[in-house]
C-alpha cells in the first residue's frame, strides 16, 4: 500500500528532549525489550491520515457500490445527505474509520463495531486489552476528510477551509463568533492585518477549539469562550480552561494547503466527558506514559487515494 | 449584533452583543455531521402546536440562504440541520439570522433541542407570542 506524506507549512517546536527524559524512568519496570515492543505496537496505532475527496468523482452507481461496503446501518446515515459533497465526505468519513481500525489493530473489517456516544462521538466497541484507550477522531470540510487516532492519549482534530463569507465582510462574519472568543483571541484575530488575514487567525482558533472539545467527546455547547489558546506564532500551542492552564494538553496547527488548516488535540483521558469515559474500561495509563504520548511531536499527514481505501475493503 | 460601521480608524472594539446570547448549538450540528447532541432531546410532555407556515417558510429561506443550497434542493418543516450539511459555523450564523429576522434571542437550552427547520419555527413562535 503506497502513501504519500504531505508536508506541513509550519513544525511545532517541541522540545524532543522531554520525550527522551520521560523514557529513562519508563525502563525501570519493564525490560528494554518489551518496553521496545510496546512502542513499536503503540507507533502502529498512532495515525494521521488524510483523503482530498475532491479529487474523488464517482458515478452515482460507483458511489452506491462504495456504500455497500459499509455494514447496512451506516448506508442510509449516509444517504441523508442532501448535498452530493456532504454524502461523498460522509461515505469516506466511515470508509476511513473502517480502515483504520482494520490496518492498525487487525480486527477483520466485519467484525468491527463503531458506536456512539450520546454526544455522537465516534468509538470502537471492540475490547483491546493492549489499548484499552485506543481513541479515534474524524473531520471534514472543504476538500479534506482526516482521520487521527492514538493508543493512550486522547485525540481531537478538526480540518477547517477557509472561504471568503459570501454576503459579508470577514469582520463582520467573525463578530457573529465573538461569544465563543476570548477577549484575547479576538485582540489577536483584529489585531492580525487585512481581513483575509483576520478570517485565517479567527479559522485557526476556531479549528483548535473544535479539536479540543472532540477529543474529550463534547461538543459546541462545551463552551468555547471558556477555552483560551496561546501560542508563539502558531507553535508550542497552549490551552487555558478557565482561566488554568491545561498542563497535560498538546496542540498542533497544519497547512494542508491554501484554503485548509486542520489541527490535532492531544491530552490525558482523564479530561474526557463522562459519556466519552465510560467507553473506556477501566483504563489504566502511566503518568509517564501518558505524558510521554502527548509530547510526542506530529508528524506529517499520510495522504490515501479513495480508490487505496476502497481496495483495502476488497 | 452591532453593525460595524465602516471606520477610517483601525480600532475595532469588539462588538457587544444588546443582550447577551450564550454560546446555543443545535442539537446534531456538527462539522463533521457526527450527531453531537448536548444531552438527549427531552421528550416533549407538552402539546405543542405545530409551527405557522409562514414561520417555516421563512425559516426555510434563512437556511436554505446561509447553507447557499443549490436551486431546486428540498427544504421542509421536516428537513434535519445536519442533513442539509450545516456544520458548526453555518449553526452559529442560521441562530444569529433567526434571532434578526424575528427579533428573538435564543436561550440555549431552547437552541439545543432544535433537530428541523419544523422545531426552529416552532420556537420562534413561541418566543414571537411572548413578546
Amino acid at each position: 500500500m503506497s502513501s504519500t506524506s504531505s508536508s506541513s507549512s509550519w513544525r511545532p517546536a517541541v522540545a524532543a528532549e522531554v520525550i527522551l527524559s520521560s523514557k529513562g524512568s519508563a525502563l525501570r519496570s519493564e525490560t528494554r525489550g518489551m518496553v521496545e515492543e510496546k512502542e513499536k505496537q503503540s507507533s502502529g496505532l498512532r495515525r494521521r491520515w488524510l483523503v482530498d475527496v475532491a479529487q474523488w468523482r464517482p458515478s452515482p452507481e460507483q458511489f452506491q457500490a462504495s456504500a455497500t461496503l459499509l455494514p447496512p446501518h451506516d448506508r442510509p446515515a449516509i444517504a441523508r445527505f442532501v448535498r452530493e459533497d456532504d454524502r461523498k465526505r460522509a461515505l469516506v468519513s466511515r470508509l476511513l474509520q473502517y480502515s483504520l481500525i482494520h490496518h492498525a489493530l487487525g480486527i477483520p473489517l466485519h467484525q468491527i463495531r463503531i458506536n456512539r456516544t450520546l454526544e455522537g462521538k465516534p468509538y470502537l466497541q471492540n475490547k483491546n486489552a493492549s489499548f484499552p484507550s485506543f481513541n479515534f477522531n474524524t473531520s471534514h470540510q472543504g476538500d479534506y476528510v482526516g482521520i487521527a487516532s492514538e493508543p493512550l492519549c486522547l485525540v481531537g482534530l478538526d480540518i477547517v477551509c477557509i472561504s471568503n463569507p459570501q454576503r459579508e465582510t470577514a469582520l463582520e462574519f467573525i463578530s457573529s463568533f465573538t461569544s465563543y472568543l476570548t477577549d484575547h483571541e479576538w485582540n489577536c484575530i483584529v489585531s492580525a492585518g487585512t481581513p483575509d488575514e483576520m478570517l485565517n487567525e479567527f479559522c485557526r482558533y476556531w479549528c483548535l477549539k473544535e479539536a479540543f472539545v472532540k477529543a474529550i467527546g463534547a461538543g459546541v455547547g462545551f463552551g468555547l469562550q471558556r477555552l483560551e489558546f496561546h501560542h508563539v506564532n502558531w507553535t508550542n500551542i497552549s490551552l487555558c480552561i478557565d482561566g488554568e492552564e491545561a498542563r497535560k494538553w498538546r496542540f498542533w496547527l497544519f497547512k494542508l494547503d491554501d484554503m485548509h488548516l486542520a489541527s490535532i488535540a492531544k491530552g490525558h483521558c482523564e479530561d474526557a466527558i463522562d459519556s466519552f469515559k465510560r467507553t473506556f474500561p477501566d483504563v489504566v495509563v502511566q503518568e509517564e506514559e501518558l505524558h510521554t504520548a502527548v509530547e510526542i511531536p506530529e508528524e506529517a499527514f499520510t495522504f490515501w487515494s479513495v480508490e487505496q481505501l476502497l481496495q483495502l475493503h476488497d | 449584533m452591532a453593525a460595524i460601521a465602516g471606520s477610517a480608524t483601525a480600532s475595532f472594539a469588539r462588538p457587544v452583543k444588546a443582550v447577551n446570547v450564550s454560546p446555543v448549538s443545535f442539537a446534531g450540528l456538527r462539522k463533521d455531521n457526527v450527531s453531537f447532541r448536548l444531552q438527549p432531546v427531552p421528550q416533549r410532555f407538552t402539546v405543542v402546536c405545530a409551527a405557522k407556515k409562514e414561520t417555516v417558510d421563512r425559516v426555510c429561506d434563512i437556511v436554505k440562504k446561509q447553507l447557499v443550497l443549490p436551486e431546486g434542493t428540498e427544504v421542509s418543516g421536516a428537513s434535519k440541520f445536519t442533513d442539509l450539511g450545516a456544520d458548526s459555523l453555518d449553526t452559529v450564523e442560521i441562530v444569529m439570522g433567526l434571532e434578526e429576522a424575528f427579533k428573538i434571542t435564543v436561550e440555549e437550552s431552547s437552541a439545543q433541542s432544535i433537530a428541523t427547520v419544523e422545531d426552529a419555527a416552532e420556537l420562534i413562535d413561541n418566543l414571537v407570542s411572548a413578546k
